[in-house]
């Protein structure tokens, strides 16, 4: 009894402590060294609003944070603001729980000052649905000391499929390597792939003009990327390292002279290597037209059923980290890109690019590219879902050791596209046209 | 006959706190369940559309489910079959009059005391194919490393292998208990008739274990079907491709990451189905061959 009187002492304590004042829970999903980086910025938040304490609470995995949010919205009883990574775009637009950002933002703030591709990827019909936080794209990373061991240009890395396939073969033939390349995210990559030589995943211009219903990674442009890549692993040249960040490890240890992998790794790649890094543009598949590298990362989302205020004191929490020091610090320290355009001039001016070429990459990258329909992002009805099945496609397709790789891609690749597309109805039965 | 409660509701109010947590917790859940895999819903559960048996239907029809289903009985016959083959063997090890004793039994019974996720962790590193220990060894003996992530078979085993191992513990529990049971005398007897150590073993030892045998093969039947969730979803996720998705592992992915309810639903309907028959067929033929003293 006493114990208990303790207890509800204690809770009454903080709670009186926190009387008066706004709180605002934010999931997240923000593990390592991001964490720190998260928290920070919200401290220096709750600092400067006195009245508003912004929590913030890690709750696993991109996919467990979804799973936690729609449970909580299930109970009754949701968090204020969510991180949603992009694949979840249109399970939240369709999911009646969310407050689109355009209804509560300050309708003076300038959301032209975002850099364009994250907002293009996150305007759904004209409009902005969630506040962009953490944005990436894929970029190529190469260990230097490898490549001039095996008597690479370390100036000149590869550019082209062909390129890889050359400089992988001399990387494990003079033995400085078991393997020549891995990627993070194989499913993401062959999506980027296609934005990146200007073709549409799937119908409907990637799903912006209407729901997609249909597929096309299985047309020839996407079969020739998957026969290229089953080319490379039977070559050796290229070892499959798993479906998100488990490939830096390889990366890391020296096991790869190469990786695909996000931008938001290019600290922590850093950090941990103990050889000079490199970074370059995507490779390109030869005689295939250019588009542009696509967005990824996550985006924050507004939940329903709280007050006015509430949403007031997000728009300035929103508000707060798009502020040039923030948004810069976020960069600096994750390898995610600053999401303001004048974030990008401070970088720049501060001389930060010049003694941090890999944090460049990606800009120059995602701002040479080609603007294009193609390369504004896909948006699909149950994306997990499809992730899930072009990750096993991919991860089948390396395993082939036979002579024909066209057909076996061929072959995977439509069983994959069959599959999906059942996804795509159910989903579209679901919630309709 | 003697009333041992002075109040007949007595028993009552003593059971109620465990016949809550039964209803709540499995009861409740198990309706609906059922209730659920008649029906389509979306994520946010805002919508749902009675489908009748459309979810059983495209789980039957489906390939990947029936794969899984594959890849599930081989799992748990390997993983019953070697787990208690392995772990009678050290156990009637383990029942000798041994120097350290105790230190082996400790080491052998621990794995049982790891969670999931620790083993899980383990194993993942020991396979690691960049950084593993035992791809080291390999390299040390000139033999190229295996990349178990993308090789299926290799997966599947190491999988087998862990699960196993985890398992080992609770198993060797129970058959030294088992052993203890075994009277001395009997085993006496036979070595003054002559007979060797192997035959003394399968003719007295294991009849005589029997009884705990059929307890651990439900045990482990269920822990295979049921509980190595926490083990693939740090090791493997699955994969590679749909390698290691065994049904509790696709169960989890189509509910909770997927969102898609009813199918997952329809899953533990089917699930409880199966071992429910297993079970029952294990009493039915198993158990006339368990020797009760």
């Amino acid at each position: 009894m006493k114990k208990l009187i303790i207890a509800l002492l204690v809770c009454g304590l903080v709670f009186g402590l926190g009387f008066g004042k706004i709180t605002l829970n934010f999931w997240h999903a923000m593990s390592g060294s991001r964490l720190g980086t998260v928290e920070a910025i919200v401290n220096a938040f709750n600092e400067a609003n006195p009245g508003i304490e912004v929590v913030p609470q890690f709750t696993g995995s991109y996919a467990e944070t979804l799973t936690k949010a729609i449970a909580s919205v299930r109970a009754g009883n949701p968090p204020h603001i969510v991180q949603v990574y992009e694949v979840g775009l249109q399970t939240m637009l369709d999911s009646n729980a969310i407050v689109p950002l355009y209804e509560f933002a300050d309708p003076d703030y300038d959301f032209g000052g975002i850099i364009a591709p994250i907002l293009d990827y996150y305007t759904v019909n004209g409009k902005l649905y969630s506040m962009p936080f953490n944005s990436s794209t894929a970029i190529l990373y190469f260990n230097k000391e490898l490549f001039e061991k095996a008597g690479l240009d370390t100036t000149n890395p590869p550019g082209t499929f062909a390129e890889i396939m050359e400089a992988g073969k001399k990387l494990v033939d003079s033995g400085v390597c078991a393997g020549g390349i891995s990627f993070g995210w194989p499913a993401w990559i062959f999506e980027q792939m296609h934005s990146y030589h200007g073709f549409f995943y799937s119908n409907n211009e990637n799903g912006r003009t209407g729901r997609s219903t249909e597929v096309f990674f299985n047309q020839p442009f996407g079969v020739d990327v998957m026969a290229e890549w089953i080319r490379w692993a039977q070559a050796g040249v290229f070892l499959y390292g798993g479906r998100e960040y488990d490939a830096n490890q390889a990366f890391l240890t020296g096991q790869i002279a190469m990786l695909i992998q996000s931008t938001s790794s290019v600290g922590s790649i850093e950090a941990k290597a103990n050889f000079p890094v490199g970074t370059t543009f995507l490779p390109r598949l030869e005689g295939y037209p250019r588009g542009n590298s696509v967005i990824g990362g996550a985006t924050l989302w507004t939940m329903k059923g709280h007050s006015d205020e509430e949403y007031d004191a997000i728009w300035k929490f929103y508000e707060f980290l798009t502020r040039t020091d923030m948004s810069t610090k976020w960069h600096k320290e994750t390898g995610y890109f600053p999401s303001t355009n004048d974030g990008v001039k401070k970088l720049m001016n501060e001389g930060w690019f010049s003694t941090n070429p890999n944090h460049l990459t990606a800009f120059l990258q995602i701002l040479s590219g080609q603007k294009m329909p193609e390369s504004q992002g896909v948006v699909l009805g149950n994306f997990v879902t499809i992730r899930d099945i072009v990750d096993s496609a991919v991860e089948t397709a390396v395993q082939y050791k036979g002579s024909d790789p066209e057909k076996e891609a061929q072959r995977i690749l439509d069983e994959a596209a069959a599959k999906t597309n059942q996804v795509l109805k159910d989903y579209v039965m679901m919630f309709g046209e | 006959m003697q009333r041992r409660f002075p109040n007949r509701w007595m028993p009552y109010l003593l059971l109620l706190p465990s016949l809550v947590v039964v209803v709540v917790f499995l009861v409740i859940p198990s309706i609906q369940s059922v209730y659920l895999s008649f029906f389509r819903m979306s994520p946010f559960g805002d919508k749902m559309f009675f489908v009748q048996w459309q979810n059983f239907q495209n789980l039957l029809t489906s390939k990947d489910y029936l794969g899984s289903l594959w890849v599930t009985l081989v799992f748990a016959v390997c993983v019953v079959g070697l787990g208690l083959s392995l772990s009678m063997l050290l156990a009637v090890l383990l029942n000798q009059k041994l120097r350290g004793l105790y230190f082996y039994r400790t080491l052998l019974i621990w794995t049982y005391a790891l969670s999931p996720a620790v083993a899980g962790v383990i194993w993942a590193l020991i396979f690691s194919p960049s950084s593993g220990p035992f791809n080291y060894f390999l390299k040390l003996l000139n033999i190229s490393p295996i990349n178990w992530m993308t090789t299926p078979s290799v997966a599947v085993l190491i999988i087998i292998l862990a699960a196993t191992w985890k398992m080992l513990g609770y198993n060797i529990i129970f058959f030294l208990a088992g052993l203890q049971a075994v009277p001395v005398e009997l085993l006496e007897a036979a070595s003054i008739d002559g007979a060797t150590a192997v035959r003394k073993f399968f003719r007295i030892t294991v009849p005589l274990l029997s009884p705990t045998t059929f307890f651990l093969l439900i045990m482990n039947m269920l822990y295979a079907f049921f509980q190595v969730f926490g083990l693939i979803d740090v090791m493997t996720k699955g994969g590679p491709g749909n390698a290691t998705e065994v049904l509790v592992y696709k169960l989890y992915k189509d509910g909770f990451v997927h969102f898609n309810t009813g199918l997952a639903a329809a899953q533990s309907v089917l699930l409880f189905v199966f071992v429910a028959v297993l079970t029952v067929f294990q009493f039915r033929f198993t158990e006339k061959k368990v020797f009760y003293s």
